[in-house]
């Protein structure tokens, strides 16, 4: 049976070693800003608070709304 | 089309990976990721570029993308054809603003005759791969890419409707004048063998 030509075309090159690090390098820079964006467009009082806050969980608590200035 | 459950990430499948990355945000998350389907994109974008510089730029800028966009798979196709459809339409859109060439049809919907479809299937399957290799570089990019998909990677047609977002009939049409013009050029190009 005869040979399909486009397998026999196929590159089989694997990408450089350092394109891995420059992806991952671009990929950190942008979860930095957007880190960073999140601060600014949401309420950076509360993005700042969930950050720094000792204790943990989502909810906020009756107490909590009572202690809001 | 990706494995399952291949190298790297343990036994986390790629939509699970993928929703620990959406998650988590976490480059190193998504180094899994780029270690299970960097090989694949990048060969890809060779095989439509055939300028390595270029497809080196373009697998990263694919997955900087993918990573961008990840909010946005919703897990309706496997994770592997989404990121190949990113790549298709990244590495076209690129080539196309580079020769300014012609867009191709968005509804290509003509009836497709069988009977020329396994014709020409037949014919180009007779070209010598290293005729094959000068036929595909003389195309463009677009057809070189539905081309190689169908016949390297063996996709079917199932398969180029996800990746292509097209209908059965505007795949199948797509793929013959890919055809079309591929035997074309071969008998432009080497015409005493035709």
């Amino acid at each position: 049976m005869k040979q399909n030509p486009f397998k026999l075309i196929s590159v089989d090159e694997e990408p450089p070693e350092h394109l891995r690090k420059e992806v991952l390098a671009s990929i950190r820079l942008v979860v930095l800003m957007m880190r960073f964006a999140q601060l600014f467009l949401a309420d950076y009082a509360s993005v700042l608070f969930d950050k720094f806050k000792l204790i943990p969980g989502d909810e906020p608590t009756e107490g909590d709304e009572n202690a809001k200035p | 089309m990706a494995s399952k459950r291949s190298a790297g990430g343990g036994e986390l499948s790629d939509e699970e990976l993928v929703e620990q990355v959406k998650a988590s945000l976490n480059a190193d998350s998504f180094g899994l990721i780029y270690d299970r389907f960097a090989g694949r994109v990048y060969r890809k974008c060779l095989s439509m570029t055939r300028d390595k510089a270029l497809a080196h730029d373009l697998t990263h800028d694919i997955f900087l993308k993918a990573f961008l966009n990840m909010s946005t798979f919703d897990g309706r196709s496997k994770f592997g054809t989404w990121l190949y459809r990113i790549t298709f339409n990244y590495c076209l859109d690129h080539l196309r603003k580079r020769q300014r060439g012609p867009a191709m049809a968005d509804a290509e919907t003509a009836l497709v005759d069988h009977t020329d479809e396994d014709r020409y299937e037949e014919e180009l399957m007779s070209i010598r791969a290293e005729r094959l290799d000068a036929v595909l570089a003389h195309l463009d990019a677009s057809d070189r890419a539905i081309l190689l998909f169908k016949y390297q990677e063996e996709m079917s047609v199932k398969d180029l409707m996800d990746l292509l977002e097209m209908s059965e009939s505007a795949v199948k049409m797509r793929l013959m004048r890919a055809r079309e013009r591929a035997l074309k050029a071969y008998k432009e190009l080497f015409p005493g063998e035709a």
